[in-house]
Order: C-alpha cells, then sequence, then structure tokens
C-alpha cells in the first residue's frame, strides 16, 4: 500500500467511517500477528492482542500525525498491548507456535522426516530460549529478525534513540545466547 | 579504527547491515585484527541465522477484520438503540401519564410493564457475564 493511499484511508478513518479501516486492518495484519506471535509465543494470545491493538488504533487516530507513518505507530500500539497482556495475570508467554495452525516456512530447500525433526527440534529450542529472556529483550529481538525491521523503525516503535538500538540488540543476542547455552545447546 | 575501539554497538551496526561502505570497511580491518572480534561475529551470525529461520506464515483464514470490524460498529448500534428505547419509554410514561383514566388500570398496567423490563435487564445482565467468562467465545463455529 503506497503512503498517499494509507494517508488517505486514514484521514477518512479519523473521520469515523469505520469500511475504509478494513484495508488497513488486512495489510497491517500479517506483520503484526507475525509480532504479536514472537512477543506471546501461541496463536490464541497473539490475536486477541493483535485485535485491542487494532481497535485501540483506530480510538486513538484522530490523535495520529498523518505526517508519520503508520507501521511504526501501530507496532508501538501493538508492542504495549502484548506488553500489557504479559504483565496481567491473564496471560504470559507460552510456546505453542508450532502447533498444526501455524505452518512453517514452505521455501525450505531441505526435504525428508529426519531432517524435518532435526530442525522442528531445533526451532522448538530457540523458542524455549526466547521463552527465558525478558520481555524487553525478545521484543527487539522479534523485531529486527522476525520482521527485519531496520534500526530506524525499530527506535520508533521502542520509543528510544536510534543509538541505543545496537545497545539492546547485543544485549539480548547475548541473552539468548546465555539461555541456549542453559538448554544445553552451546553453538545455535 | 583499532581492533579495541570495535565496540558491540558496531559490530551489531555491522551484523545487521547498517553500516555505510566506508565504515563497513573499517571494521573489516579492525575484525582482521581480533581474533576475539571474529570469534563473537560467527557467533551472532549463527544465531542470527537459526533466528531467520523461525519465520512462520499463518494459514490464512478470516483474519481478524471480522472480530475488529464487530467491536467498531456494535458501540454504536448499542448507543442507537438505547436512545431509540429510552425516547420510547419517556414518550410512552409521559402519555400514560396525562391520558385520563383509572387509576387502577393504570397502577396495573404500570406494574406489568415495569416487572417485564426488570425481568428482561436481569437475564440480558445473567447473559452479558456469561458471555464474558465464555473462554471459547472468539472459537468460529
Amino acid at each position: 500500500m503506497g503512503p498517499e493511499v494509507e494517508r488517505e484511508l486514514i484521514r477518512k478513518c479519523a473521520g469515523g467511517d469505520a469500511r475504509y479501516y478494513e484495508p488497513l486492518v488486512r495489510a497491517y495484519e500479517p506483520a503484526g500477528l507475525r509480532f504479536a506471535l514472537g512477543m506471546m509465543g501461541n496463536t490464541e494470545d497473539a490475536n486477541d492482542a493483535l485485535q485491542d491493538a487494532f481497535v485501540k488504533a483506530w480510538q486513538n487516530l484522530a490523535r495520529f500525525d498523518s505526517d508519520r507513518t503508520f507501521q511504526p505507530w501501530f507496532f508501538q500500539i501493538l508492542r504495549n498491548q502484548c506488553r500489557d497482556m504479559l504483565r496481567s495475570r491473564k496471560s504470559r508467554f507460552r510456546v505453542e507456535v508450532l502447533d498444526e495452525s501455524v505452518s512453517e516456512r514452505a521455501s525450505d530447500p531441505e526435504t525428508g522426516p529426519e531432517r524435518a525433526r532435526e530442525r522442528h527440534a531445533a526451532r522448538e529450542l530457540l523458542w524455549r530460549a526466547l521463552e527465558m529472556i525478558s520481555d524487553e529483550h525478545r521484543e527487539i529481538l522479534v523485531l529486527k529478525e522476525l520482521q527485519d525491521m531496520p534500526y530506524g523503525e525499530i527506535a520508533a516503535v521502542l520509543d528510544v534513540p536510534e543509538g541505543t538500538v545496537a545497545s539492546r540488540l547485543y544485549h539480548a543476542r547475548r541473552a539468548l545466547k546465555e539461555a541456549l547455552d542453559g538448554l544445553g545447546c552451546g553453538e545455535p | 579504527m583499532t581492533a579495541e575501539e570495535l565496540g558491540h554497538d558496531q559490530l551489531m551496526r555491522y551484523l545487521d547491515g547498517e553500516l555505510s561502505p566506508e565504515e563497513r570497511i573499517r571494521v573489516e580491518q579492525a575484525l582482521e585484527r581480533s581474533t576475539e572480534a571474529r570469534r563473537e561475529l560467527a557467533l551472532f551470525q549463527a544465531l542470527k541465522r537459526d533466528l531467520g529461520g523461525l519465520g512462520f506464515s499463518v494459514e490464512d483464514d478470516d483474519g481478524v477484520w471480522g472480530r475488529v470490524n464487530r467491536r467498531l460498529t456494535r458501540p454504536v448500534g448499542w448507543l442507537l438503540f438505547l436512545v431509540g428505547v429510552a425516547l420510547w419509554l419517556g414518550y410512552g410514561s409521559y402519555v400514560f401519564v396525562t391520558t385520563p383514566g383509572e387509576l387502577v388500570l393504570k397502577l396495573a398496567t404500570g406494574g406489568v410493564v415495569i416487572g417485564l423490563l426488570l425481568l428482561l435487564v436481569s437475564v440480558a445482565r445473567e447473559q452479558y457475564r456469561a458471555w464474558t467468562r465464555d473462554p471459547y467465545r472468539n472459537v468460529q463455529r
């Protein structure tokens, strides 16, 4: 979706017409769900967080600065929603992303049941390690590695100076490495 | 740039492709001089590769739009419905009170109407409380 189209849709949504919100929701749903899954670890909580974030974004569209792009602003709302849910007693990071409702990347050229089992075990180990690190470390790793966001956008989502992103990523990666070591996986 | 000057931040920026070509050359020169930095970089590269492999695509379904749309439009519907009911009740009460008639009949009719309304509100409240506690309310049938 082009920035001009996006701006126009947001302008119409701010006028209260929910029909124009559908293309925005559909455009940002895949990336939002990926982030929420990375943060929450299971589809049920991820869907709840995503739904709440879209509703909150709608309720605050009047305050949205149309000179900015929608993505970092929306991800800021979604990130806060995920953190609020994780802080509340209702949800906690729970690894269930490898269930049948989520399919793995189709582009993997290697096939065979043995190799598939190994990959599955390696992925599960990584998810367990992600479960062990702090929410702050997990969120920056998800933004960088699953969303492939540049530092500038990560800084906008986390509301920190761009210089802080590299430092936080270093500590997050170290924490993940230590968690993997703790799980008996010396080298990733 | 010396190997000692190659800090964690520069290493991360190099790993994530966030450096200018000139900065990359300087970091690569510093890496050539430091076995420790090269080892750390290799470790982070492996971690990055594995994390990248965690990517997943969610099977296409109805998506969240249906549920989001319901939450956006229902409050408006409820508001209009309640305002309409309040107006009808107000007007009906006014007509009922101001129309000449026997007091006993008016009291009996008023009792029936108010009693029905109380029952309706009580059942609606009970149903709403049960719905909010239903863990399967978002499950598509």
